[in-house]
């Protein structure tokens, strides 16, 4: 079932253009979101999320485009964004507390679950969080209220690899319960550990929007591993 | 509306706008220009937005579940609100004013506007000013603030000039009305500046609503 479509998204900037984005996210599957630095998947992300206003396109969650329905399709995203830390000096119990009310389906009992794997201590600031765990409690925030899409820009940057293990184990878990997880990285181990699909943009534009599988067998040489691929085919582009 | 102000209340204030409430007092004092009292007010109010600036505040507002114009309307309930206690504190001075002070010396012989509804109308139009040119000027970037606030410095001073001499001129001495004298005028400019007060406030909820729905966060 699809949750998200992206259609034929465009952004134009001074010197960067975002141009015909089109991909769609199903219940169940995760999505890795590759590119290099510079390559769009910010801006298509904060696009997902009304932060950025489109030139063009479309996009879509539940059957429903987003603009118009926003409040109600907000409820039932989960997005993280790396390691932006959100009120510095506010404690960690505060933040939740203010952040849980807007949510209809928040969940007390997998907050407890999440603050205790990332190791969270609710009387901290995130000013007192190191940049690992600035990562983890945004993630915790989007994890928190029963999310039917998780929208995560670079969630596995800046984490240990302990922790990164877990989290992929997370996503493991949540796909498991019809849970859509879109996450961008220019990490490519995670994208070949956990990834059912892979969206991969370069110079603004979606150069494949497949299931894995499917991306080894049109763009991998025999023998060459997934970041050897990338690394190939961004050079291709950066040759021309 | 109510859980935006209070994510407003307990996460993006500073508690200087809390503090600066007190500046209604202003009210009180003889041979000073009072108008600078809501001038204050609108200062603490400001450093709140400076604050919501430095703690990412307008961004995590914006990935709430509400639609994005009520990051716009949240804000505004937070400065009416502050503005509107302000308000509360100068007319419970001013009401002391006009009774157990209405004949004190000190006042009788101020040189300057004395606090009277009149005066509670003009800040009431400080207020409006303040919501149409900073928050509403803030908006058409959701960063910069310094440019709008410079304005709204030189427009209130400008209305602090006008209204602080506009009881000397010819004919206008009833402005500046002891007790319940010209009551009937007195109320009438009370009512003229909160009815200011509302179509400054709509205008700048609209266009700060267009603006932010704009930009690019």
């Amino acid at each position: 079932m699809s949750i998200a479509k992206v259609r034929n998204l465009r952004k134009e900037y001074e010197s960067f253009l975002l141009d015909d984005v089109s991909f769609s996210l199903e219940a169940g599957r995760i999505a890795g979101f590759i590119g290099r630095n510079g390559a769009g998947k910010t801006t298509t992300i904060k696009s997902m999320l009304n932060l950025v206003h489109p030139d063009g396109g479309e996009i879509q969650y539940f059957g429903r485009p987003l603009s118009g329905n926003e409040a109600e399709i907000k409820q039932q995203i989960g997005y993280s964004t790396g390691t932006v830390s959100w009120y510095p000096r506010k404690k960690i119990r505060e933040i939740v507390s203010v952040t849980k009310e807007f949510y209809d389906t928040w969940d007390d009992a997998a907050y407890r679950r999440y603050l205790d794997l990332f190791r969270l201590e609710e009387n901290k600031t995130p000013r007192e969080l190191s940049e690992g765990m600035k990562v983890k409690f945004n993630l915790l925030l989007a994890l928190s209220h029963r999310a039917k899409i998780l929208i995560l820009d670079e969630p596995t940057s800046g984490l240990d690899p302990f922790s990164r293990d877990e989290l992929l184990e997370v996503f493991e878990g949540l796909k498991k319960e019809g849970v859509a997880v879109f996450f961008s990285t220019h990490i490519i181990s995670d994208i070949e550990k956990c990834a059912d699909d892979i969206i991969y943009i370069s110079g603004g534009k979606i150069r494949a929007a497949m299931p894995k599988e499917r991306f080894r067998e049109a763009f991998s040489l025999p023998g060459e591993t997934l970041e050897e691929t990338f690394l190939r085919l961004e050079r291709e582009e950066a040759h021309g | 509306m109510g859980k935006i102000l209070k994510k407003e209340m307990r996460l993006s204030a500073s508690v200087l706008s809390y503090l600066f409430i007190l500046f209604g007092f202003m009210f009180f004092l003889p041979g000073y220009p009072i108008l600078c009292g809501p001038f204050f007010v609108t200062l603490g109010i400001f450093q709140s937005f400076q604050n919501a600036r430095e703690t990412g505040d307008i961004v995590f507002s914006a990935l709430l579940p509400i639609a994005k114009k009520d990051v716009v309307k949240g804000k505004f309930a937070f400065v009416c609100f502050i503005e509107g206690c302000a308000f509360c504190l100068m007319a419970v001075v001013t009401l002391l004013r006009m009774t157990v002070f209405s004949n004190a010396t000190v006042y009788r012989a101020n040189a300057l506007m004395t606090a009277n509804p009149f005066a509670l109308g003009m800040a009431l139009l400080i207020f409006g000013l303040f919501n149409l040119i900073f928050v509403g000027g803030f908006f058409k970037t959701a960063y910069k603030f310094a440019k709008p606030f410079v304005i709204h410095i030189v427009v209130t001073f400008l209305v602090i000039i006008a209204v602080e001499t506009s009881h000397h001129l010819p004919g206008l001495s009833a402005l500046n009305a002891f007790g319940f004298d010209h009551m009937g005028l007195q109320l009438a400019l009370l009512f003229a500046g909160a009815a200011a007060y509302i179509l400054l406030t709509v205008i700048a909820v609209k266009k700060a609503c267009r603006s932010f729905e704009k930009i690019d966060l």
